[in-house]
């Protein structure tokens, strides 16, 4: 069956998601997977979509026509065969709590390290905080390490960076116990 | 007795309350034994409660003395008939999954510190203070009992549900 990405962004106000879902659920889309939220005053929804007969992102895009209307962007990717499936990704995860004054660069310099070191991000979080006199950043990130880099090493190159950056940084592992 | 099929979601009696065990009974007996075998016999699992092997009665094993995470505080194997919880404090968070609800975990807050009234394996009655990563396996297999799920407990669906690694 034929994937899709679709992206969906607009002003923020009841209502975005049953207009969405209803053109979804009347088209006859399965939705394997999805996240909602809201940034800023923007509501984001990325599905990912699947239709049994459907193969052209351009004619999925169409059926979202009356939602472009409405003042909301509505992007459609055609996904290559597989692109559905979340990889496998063995290693030890992590969280990587970052959190100071705000300063330019904080999101780039931490994910170059974590790049540059093969650590692969699984989710990412940021928020501005404070005051609008003394704004503090705060990145939340989930992270599977590489096998050959152990939650030591990642807490040195975190220390290096903290020291770099001047901002508070915190690593600590998730153990996922089955109950 | 034996290891038993674990039952799994959507199976509606993971939705069920469960009724009080008779302890004497032969019934609960073989119940105890068949949760400790199935428990043992998966190799990673520290609890099991028994709606999970399709029985709805108030019973549930638990043991943590063998994962990295219960070292410290543990009392070997429990075998909790009739468990109620009397008394809690603190907080703590774990990624929780369930041999019930394969393929996803979830983040779930619970009490670091519980005390927990039960009937024993040899029918006499037992209030046992447990702490830590016990703790929490004691909550989340008390829960199978009143029909819920760590599904029931996650607070915020976008940070708190992962799929299993």
């Amino acid at each position: 069956m034929q994937h899709f990405a679709l992206t969906i962004i607009g002003r923020d106000r009841p209502g975005i998601v049953s207009d969405t879902a209803e053109i979804i659920y009347k088209l006859g889309c399965n939705v394997a997977d999805s996240s909602n939220n809201i940034l800023g005053g923007q509501f984001a929804m990325i599905l990912i979509l699947s239709h049994p007969q459907i193969t052209d992102a351009a004619q999925l895009t169409k059926e979202f026509s009356t939602l472009e209307e409405q003042g909301l962007s509505v992007f459609v990717r055609a996904l290559k065969p597989g692109g559905e499936q979340r990889p496998d990704l063995p290693g030890e995860l992590c969280m990587i709590s970052v959190y100071g004054s705000d300063k330019p660069g904080i999101v780039y310099q931490v994910a170059k390290v974590l790049s540059d070191n093969n650590i692969n991000i699984v989710d990412l979080n940021t928020k501005l905080i404070g005051t609008a006199e003394r704004p503090v950043y705060v990145m939340i990130c989930e992270t599977v390490l590489p096998a050959d880099l152990t939650v030591t090493s990642l807490k040195a190159l975190m220390d290096t960076l903290k020291q770099q950056l001047q901002v508070d940084i915190s690593v600590r592992t998730v153990t996922p116990v089955e109950l | 007795m034996a290891v038993q099929e674990i039952v799994v979601y959507p199976d509606p009696r993971l939705k069920q309350l469960c009724d009080p065990a008779n302890i004497t009974s032969e019934i609960t007996t073989n119940l105890v034994t068949d949760l400790i075998d199935t428990m043992y016999e998966s190799g990673h699992s520290v609890g099991i409660a028994a709606p999970q092997i399709g029985i709805c009665l108030r019973v549930a094993v638990v043991d943590v003395s063998n994962h990295k995470l219960g070292k410290k505080h543990n009392h070997e194997l429990m075998v909790l008939i009739n468990p109620e919880i009397i008394e809690s404090s603190g907080s703590k968070t774990m990624r929780e999954g369930c041999m019930s609800v394969p393929d996803y975990t979830g983040n779930v807050e619970r009490a670091r510190e519980i005390v927990v009234h039960f009937t024993d394996n040899e029918g006499h009655d037992q209030v046992v203070r447990c702490k830590g990563f016990e703790a929490v396996a004691i909550q989340h297999e008390l829960d199978h009992l009143d029909g819920l799920l760590f599904i029931d407990r996650v607070s915020n669906p976008g940070t708190d549900i992962f799929k299993r690694k």
